[in-house]
């Protein structure tokens, strides 16, 4: 759509016009009480009063014509202009050669800017030099008349462009809006659609899991669709948040690692923005951890992971379910020089300058990261 | 005292958009002996029927159509204070998930969740126990980290060290029975720690209510 024919420009152009329509009144106030005011130097006053009279009935007529889009045709603007340059080159035959200032005076100034509204610079620039030209060719020109003329050109060329400008920029505003509604409106409906999918899923697996044989099967297939399908929602949805690029967010890396079955992520409501490398780093530590559950605890092995961020640090947690490392069996894989998966955990976080702490017991085996924040980017809820 | 027993007397309301599910739900509770008194597929008419069937448990759907179930957690709680609220989501969303808890409700548990945990959290619910996923016990926790972190009100509840304890070892998925064990407390402290945790989030949503009143100057005449 043309920046100028769009629904926000017409609408900037109506309340141009209409501050037009009270600017045209004004003016024409004002040429009527100085042509009052000097009503004798006319040389033919009834004449004098005839266009004054004209006047009034075209600032009527112009008030009501404008207000609609649709008559604010080329006829209308160039009768507009037509009649104050007409006025302009009568004022010498109605007011006589040696008066000084104009028949309709400033009231040409409101068909200048109606110029400048309708078609922007080009118009303000046209119409200006038409008026301008008009005022020059009536009387001998002075140094002052030479300033008005140069005034209405440079004028009407300045309001055409702030026109257009304001134009413009509506148009864009209003585009803009609409991107973000129809977006917003996408997201609704996916939510919607996501939604209903993932009820019929959690469905299928209830109802395969009540009633066995094959369908227990079916029902255990569509549990890890629907685990995967909510995983990549809350990934998706994280990542709408719009952050700097070596800025991630970690809840959405890390509930990534929630589609495989066996995984709980339990994080804060609000995005922890953290560097990407820092992010990367807690991540690989994290999978290592999950993937020594379901190599010592056994491929289903439930593991949970849970993230805390504080303003000056983050704590991450990794908890298998299992029956928790024997005593001395870490000495002896020391001992026999194979600490390899651990020792491997512990160097990424000492990399980033954070603790790692291996516990161990009857409730499983459970590492803890803590890693120092740096300063995080804007709007971090940290 | 069998389970039968013990549902008698309980009185449950389904709000749920999808009638497939609603009707499983329905059945599954009405086989464990609750009494169904109520259904609704959207916030309207669960709201409409609400005052009429005087549930003690809502089993409530957060994403039915408008309005939503954290606005409806919200009314019910507030006409009904002793009524207990268990969320049901299918996604998961964690905002809902959390503005849902602080609106009043007392458990929260994923759609896929099997029978049996539905009507273990049914029952739990009931007993006006919260019924903590490991998800939402994590939300819960970063929901007082922000707090403490933008204090608005100094008097605002903040949780203990040893409820912020209790939390955490809720989010990572141990059980109360685990967590007493590890803690060497009775089952029932832990319960109450967590009780208070929900209560602390919820007095925080009242103090939010005040001061959103005054603030719009509705007490001001």
């Amino acid at each position: 759509m043309s920046p100028w024919s769009s629904p926000a420009a017409t609408a900037v152009d109506d309340r141009l016009f209409r501050a037009v329509a009270v600017l045209r009144v004004v003016l024409l106030g004002n040429t009527v009480a100085m042509s009052v005011v000097r009503a004798h130097g006319f040389e033919r006053p009834i004449a004098g009063a005839a266009c004054l009279v004209v006047m009034a009935l075209w600032t009527g007529f112009a008030t009501w014509a404008y207000a609609a889009p649709r008559r604010r045709t080329p006829a209308l603007l160039v009768a507009d202009v037509g009649l104050s340059l007409a006025l302009l080159l009568a004022t010498p035959w109605v007011k006589g050669d040696d008066v000084s200032m104009s028949l309709p005076g400033y009231w040409v100034i409101a068909a200048l800017v109606a110029w400048g509204i309708a078609y922007r610079t080009t118009g303000g620039l046209v119409a200006g030099v038409l008026l301008a030209s008009a005022d020059l060719a009536r009387q001998d020109v002075d140094g002052s008349d030479y300033g008005n003329a140069f005034l209405l050109v440079i004028g009407g060329v300045m309001v055409g462009y702030m026109c257009g400008s304001l134009q413009r920029m509506a148009t864009e505003r209003d585009e803009a809006e609409r991107a973000a509604a129809i977006a917003a409106e996408r997201s609704r409906l996916a939510r919607a659609v996501h939604d209903g999918v993932l009820q019929v899923l959690a469905l299928v697996q209830r109802r395969g899991r009540e009633l066995g044989g094959d369908l227990a099967d079916l029902g255990r297939l569509a549990g890890e669709q629907e685990r995967q399908l909510r995983g990549l929602i809350r990934a998706e949805d994280a990542a709408d948040a719009a952050l700097p690029r070596e800025y991630v967010d970690l809840v959405a890396e890390l509930a990534r690692l929630e589609r495989s079955a066996c995984v709980t992520v339990s994080a804060p409501a609000f995005p922890v923005e953290l560097p990407a490398a820092v992010s990367d780093e807690l991540v690989a530590a994290t999978r290592a951890c999950l993937d020594n559950v379901r190599r010592h605890v056994g491929e289903d092995a439930s593991a949970w992971v849970l993230l805390q961020a504080f303003a000056d640090r983050v704590e991450l947690s990794v908890r298998d379910d299992g029956p928790g490392i024997p005593t001395g069996r870490l000495d002896e894989a020391v001992a026999q020089g194979r600490l390899g998966v651990s020792e491997s955990i512990r160097g990424r976080i000492a990399d980033l300058g954070g603790t790692a702490t291996l516990v161990t017991g009857s409730f499983g085996t459970e590492w803890e990261f803590v890693v120092p924040r740096v300063a995080a980017p804007l709007g971090s809820a940290s | 005292m069998s389970a039968v027993e013990a549902a008698a007397v309980v009185r449950v309301m389904v709000v749920d958009d999808q009638p497939l599910w609603r009707d499983a739900v329905e059945r599954d509770l009405a086989q464990a002996g609750y009494s169904v008194v109520a259904v609704a597929a959207n916030g309207r008419e669960a709201l409409a029927r609400f005052p009429a069937a005087r549930p003690d448990v809502v089993v409530l759907d957060l994403q039915i159509p408008a309005p939503d179930g954290v606005e409806v957690t919200g009314e019910i709680v507030r006409q009904d204070p002793s009524v207990r609220v268990l969320v049901l989501s299918a996604s998961g969303e964690q905002g809902d998930v959390l503005a849902a808890v602080t609106a009043g409700a007392t458990g929260y548990l994923v759609k896929s969740a099997s029978r049996e945990e539905l009507l273990a959290a049914v029952r739990r619910v009931a007993q006006g126990d919260p019924v903590f996923t490991p998800g939402l016990a994590g939300l819960v926790l970063g929901e007082f980290q922000r707090r403490s972190e933008t204090p608005l009100d100094p008097a605002e509840p903040a949780l203990t060290d040893r409820e912020t304890e209790v939390l955490r070892m809720v989010a990572k998925g141990m059980s109360y029975r685990q967590i007493a064990e590890r803690l060497v407390l009775s089952h029932r402290t832990v319960q109450n720690h967590v009780q208070n945790t929900l209560r602390k989030l919820q007095m925080h949503n009242r103090v939010e209510l005040t001061r959103y009143a005054i603030e719009r100057g509705l007490d001001a005449d």
